[in-house]
């Protein structure tokens, strides 16, 4: 349905996507993965025919987008990462507009808008200005205007930043819903791993402009099948514990936590009289030990050696 | 294109208040310079140097009033002083037997007239009694009063309506046209970086993504900045015409025509400058610098005759306000000639025409 092959993206002298490839079957929800800076929106930038690629193909039934970005436009739509909506307009005025963009009128723009508004949630607040909304029903309108002309296929560009977690669940459960029950074809960009964990059915995780795995969930923690996650809950910092266990040979890797440190190891490698007593040279108090199955999380630090929130 | 242009009135009904500040603005400005009523006398206090006896400054204050323009009235020194200095007055004369000085408060646009006039005056005098000296005759002044009353030749011109023209500077239309076209400049370039914040907003995009052209939207907007800077401009000048009698000509279709000339040069810049900035902040600190410099050096604020700096007149070469005064004053003088109005709003319309160019193909290069 969907494909790129081997995108590639220059700005100035800055390479932002590298020879990126990847598929989208119809119904499929596919997540791309990856931290602030990946070149996760200049991919779907591309995709959607915003921007042109340096380098590489577009093609959507075939066809080439980046020779006629219109063959994919109108089964397109595009949830931008910004609030891309008229704030002194209200909700209503926003949808009509688009919709009209769109060549929808009358009664079928009624209906329409009528749906997306149920659909999203928000038909008792459809006539406040947008500007009064809280940020969750601002990105709830933002993705209604998308939905607006019945797209094939959505692409979401990390569609739930800043917003509390009752309003990221609410959206998570519509795009599930639009993906099982309206068989929608997703592209779901996130750098927040359980998001993508629980709406796609297969990941792309990028780094640098590169994608550096890709596969179901399954199949790519499996790649730390051999491995365990070992997270330690510390009472404070400390800094100069990290490079002494970097340095015990069963540990692959260490990466410092909010409250302590993530140590990813081979399985069953009976490390930690080892970590406790490195604890105990460093006067560290050890709040809680966790032994853990990978996660894409940890994934992304086996091949990249640092968090996706870096 | 249609969707985008109504979509704008919307935004603006929703959200009036930069228009109506402008339109306010203007009209405070032209009060302010050009006076209410259809008479403009410009008062000037006026104070004689303790040297000069009582004969002498009653010649001088009869000479100085023998304008119409102006009215000169006498103040004491030290109230004139304190007065300018507080900002009560903004100007005032001390007049010597052989020279005069000006008390200024701040600056004004009619400082240069009294100047001009003043200065004039006293060279005119001078030179008589320099006459008077040199002859030695005591009736030569009378002689050449006599010469003066019954020149040769006369130069006059009149208006239809009998009204005889004076071929000076009108100071109301100059603020009328000046002040209005300044400020407009604001409102239309305002107006149009709607464009700049639908980009940064992400709104643009989603157009882009529909199918409505890209063409059409831009067209959506450079058809309601012409709009709201086209209305704001005749709303004034029919406003001023009809409600407190400014002289701004018989053909007020002309008038229209040279604002909407001027409108779409302005409109075009505004593109231009839209391709040059990065950012809308960018943009918002450069239209102060651009307008105010514009409505200096193009003779919106006061009569380009008035400037005789060589570079300044070639700068004003380029700038679209200077053509539209000119062409705007043309028809304020009920001077019909086609092609002495043809060749400032050809120069408009070209002027338009290449920065449109220039300016729609930089913001797409910054896409």
């Amino acid at each position: 349905m969907l494909e790129t092959t081997s995108l590639k993206k220059v700005f100035k002298k800055h390479l932002a996507v590298d020879d990126v490839s990847l598929y989208l079957d119809k119904g499929e929800s596919v997540g791309l993965l990856g931290p602030n800076g990946a070149g996760k929106s200049t991919t779907i930038s591309m995709i959607s025919s915003l921007v042109k690629p340096t380098a590489g193909d577009v093609t959507w039934d075939g066809k080439s987008v980046v020779k006629q970005p219109g063959v994919i436009r109108e089964y397109l739509g595009v949830v931008p990462q910004e609030i891309a909506l008229y704030k002194e307009l209200t909700a209503v005025e926003n949808l009509k507009f688009f919709g009209r963009v769109y060549g929808l009128k009358g009664r079928a723009l009624t209906e329409r808008m009528e749906s997306v508004l149920e659909l999203v949630g928000l038909t008792e607040r459809k006539n406040d200005l947008v500007k009064n909304y809280s940020g969750g029903m601002q990105r709830r309108i933002n993705i209604a205007v998308a939905l607006l002309h019945e797209p094939e296929i959505i692409i979401m560009d990390e569609p739930t930043v800043g917003i509390d977690p009752q309003s990221r669940n609410y959206i998570l459960e519509m795009v599930q819903k639009l993906n099982r029950e309206k068989g929608m074809t997703v592209l779901y960009t996130s750098h927040y791993m359980e998001e993508v964990e629980r709406l796609c059915d297969r990941i792309y995780i990028m780094d640098h402009g590169k994608v550096i795995a890709t596969g179901t969930k399954q199949e790519l923690t499996s790649i730390l099948s051999s491995e365990e996650t070992i997270v330690l809950e510390l009472d404070r910092p400390y800094p100069e514990l990290k490079s002494e266990l970097a340095d015990l040979e069963e540990v692959h890797r260490v990466v410092e936590t909010e409250k302590g440190m993530k140590l990813i190891t081979p399985k069953n490698s009976k490390l930690l009289s080892k970590v406790f007593q490195v604890a105990e040279r460093h006067q560290a108090q050890i709040v809680s030990v966790n032994v853990q199955i990978p996660t894409l999380e940890d994934v992304f630090l086996h091949l990249t050696g640092r968090k996706l929130r870096d | 294109m249609r969707s985008v242009f109504l979509l704008q009135l919307q935004r603006l009904r929703r959200e009036p208040a930069l228009v109506i500040w402008m339109m306010v603005m203007t009209v405070g400005f032209i009060f302010m310079l050009g006076g209410l009523g259809s008479a403009s006398t410009i008062d000037v206090p006026l104070y004689f140097d303790a040297s000069m006896d009582e004969e002498e400054q009653d010649v001088l204050l009869y000479q100085l009033n023998e304008s119409d323009a102006f009215s000169f009235s006498l103040i004491e020194e030290q109230d004139a002083e304190k007065r300018v200095a507080l900002g009560e007055i903004p100007y005032a004369i001390h007049a010597t037997a052989e020279n005069y000085e000006m008390l200024i408060a701040a600056d004004d646009a009619n400082h240069v007239f009294i100047d001009q006039y003043v200065r004039q005056v006293y060279v005119d005098e001078l030179r008589l009694q320099q006459v008077e000296q040199s002859t030695e005759d005591p009736r030569i002044r009378e002689e050449i009063d006599q010469n003066l009353s019954d020149v040769p030749l006369r130069l006059a011109s009149e208006t239809v309506d009998g009204e005889e023209q004076g071929g000076g500077i009108d100071q109301r239309n100059q603020a009328l046209f000046g002040m209005t076209l300044f400020f407009s400049i604001y409102t239309i370039i305002q107006s149009l970086s709607k464009v700049a914040e639908e980009k940064r907003t992400g709104t643009w995009n989603r157009m882009i993504l529909s199918p409505v052209r890209k063409w059409q939207v831009y067209l959506g907007h450079l058809c309601y900045a012409f709009l709201i800077g086209f209305l704001q401009i005749v709303i004034i000048f029919a406003g001023f015409k009809y409600l407190f009698g400014y002289g701004v000509g018989d053909s007020f279709g002309s008038i229209v025509l040279a604002v909407a000339c001027y409108t779409f040069a302005i409109v075009a810049l505004g593109m231009l400058m839209l391709g040059l900035v990065k950012t809308l902040e960018q943009l918002n600190a450069v239209v102060p610098i651009v307008a105010v410099s514009m409505a200096m050096i193009g003779g919106a604020y006061w009569p380009i005759e008035l400037v005789s700096n060589s570079i300044i007149l070639a700068i004003s070469k380029v700038l679209p306000i200077t053509y539209a005064m000119e062409a705007l004053k043309q028809i304020a003088s009920n001077n019909h000639d086609f092609t002495a109005l043809a060749q400032p709003l050809s120069i408009l319309l070209l002027f338009g025409v290449v920065c449109m160019g220039i300016g729609i193909n930089l913001m797409e290069r910054k896409m």
